[in-house]
């Protein structure tokens, strides 16, 4: 699997290219295309100029999604490397688990998200993206278009990572702190035995609610009513464990 | 940051997203959702955690639970050690968990017609009481209960005779019919090697 973008371990931006963004209504608030003309490099200049001395810079990682996308979309290939990191460390997990719902396998979702990444920040630069206040829509769209493309046994990726000329960052996808089992295990000890076996019965053995109601003699509505108790007891006691 | 935080779906909302009969709709409103909202992508990726390390759990034989025979295939697919008895009312078995052992269960037989659920307490001939559960799911008609122990759990017991009891379960868990009791003559770890020598 190869490394295409710097932070994707989740940190936030903090590497090449401007750590701040401005909100909609500032100097990159409209979208900007590509190879355009004169004038958007006079716009550009100007953009620069209020970057420098304009009040309303903010962290990147408190920029809206849309505003991220817009900076990306209106910069030259290594200027926007801080926002475009922003946005995969923000929308990568997302793919995953949508990868993981919908494939099954870890590895195939921690390779969808390089993929759909990959496709959805060249479609930035390239001007591609209609909407970049609709970003959301956009990695959803594409992670749809991906997946449904592997399924069909399409294979994009060598195509995709030649049309990516972006970083070359080493490091491993990761989502936070995972749950371990010394944190979990007394918590899963704690909730009732009835909610326990139906967490079992779900998360492990994969069974439907209504199999798992007809196997415990009760309805699929008290199911669900005791994998949602069994839940919000089982947060509550992680988050009173967390470390501080 | 997320630009629509509305009608942001429960923690367990979102868990209901890694079952395996969630309705697509629901599927769909749930990726649309948390690929617009941040925090709700976070609370979606603790619910994969959370469920991703009850598996673990389970598969590391660290479960202690009343299961169905769903669980045990599971274990056997995950290559999970179990050591099984099986014992009806009132009857006693010589048991021990061997080294490489990960999991003991216990089938419990008896009728369980008309029974909804039960509590069990495991006492030693002592009076010391070794654990209780109440509450147990019972499917009507039943005719065993299979529950599971770690077998790191079960090395540490005491060889001595346990017994357990099932009663119907009732608020005040004390006063419930006895529907059964078995008795355990847990004799301990034992390693291949003893046994083979």
């Amino acid at each position: 699997m190869s490394r295409d973008f710097p932070g994707q371990d989740g940190s936030p931006a903090r590497s090449a290219g401007k750590s701040y963004c401005h909100q909609r209504g500032g100097a990159t608030g409209s979208p900007v295309r590509r190879g355009a003309s004169l004038a958007i490099d006079v716009f550009r200049a100007r953009r620069y100029v209020s970057h420098v001395t304009r009040s309303n810079a903010i962290p990147l990682a408190a920029c809206e999604d849309g505003v991220l996308a817009r900076e990306i979309a209106a910069s030259d290939a290594g200027e926007a490397t801080a926002a475009e990191t922003e946005l995969y460390r923000r929308f990568a997990p997302r793919v995953r688990l949508y990868g993981y719902k919908h494939l099954s396998d870890r590895g195939a979702a921690d390779d969808l998200a390089q993929q759909v990444m990959l496709v959805v920040i060249t479609r930035l630069r390239a001007g591609e993206v209609h909407e970049p206040d609709q970003i959301g829509s956009f990695v959803l769209g594409t992670s749809r278009m991906m997946v449904a493309g592997q399924r069909r046994g399409e294979s994009r990726r060598a195509a995709l990572h030649a049309r990516f000329d972006a970083q070359d960052a080493m490091v491993q996808p990761s989502d936070g702190v995972a749950l371990d089992r010394e944190r979990i295990a007394p918590c899963l000890a704690a909730v009732r035995e009835r909610e326990r076996t139906i967490l079992l019965l779900t998360f492990y053995a994969e069974k439907s609610t209504n199999e798992i109601a007809d196997a415990l003699g009760t309805t699929a509505g008290a199911i669900r009513v005791g994998r949602h108790r069994a839940l919000a007891s089982m947060r509550d006691c992680i988050e009173a464990r967390r470390p501080s | 940051m997320s630009t629509l935080q509305t009608s942001c779906p429960s923690f367990s909302d979102l868990a209901e997203y890694w079952t395996t009969d969630i309705a697509p709709a629901d599927i769909e409103r749930i990726e649309r959702h948390i690929f617009e909202c941040q925090r709700c992508a976070r609370l979606l990726t603790e619910a994969d955690q959370l469920r991703t390390a009850i598996g673990d759990l389970a598969q590391a034989g660290a479960i202690q639970a009343f299961v169905t025979d769903a669980v045990l295939n599971r274990l056997a697919r995950d290559g999970v050690r179990v050591r099984s008895y099986a014992l009806g009312p009132g009857e006693t078995v010589r048991c021990a968990v061997w080294a490489d052992d990960d999991v003991l269960v216990t089938r419990l037989r008896g009728d369980f017609t008309g029974i909804t659920s039960v509590d069990a307490e495991m006492r030693f001939d002592t009076g010391e009481e070794w654990g209780q559960v109440t509450d147990v799911p019972v499917r009507n008609g039943a005719t065993e209960l299979v529950f599971a122990l770690p077998a790191s759990l079960v090395r540490k017991a005491p060889n001595a005779p346990m017994r357990l009891t099932l009663r119907s379960a009732v608020a005040d868990s004390t006063s419930g019919n006895v529907l059964a009791e078995y008795v355990f003559h847990h004799e301990g770890a034992l390693d291949r090697r003893t046994r083979d020598g």
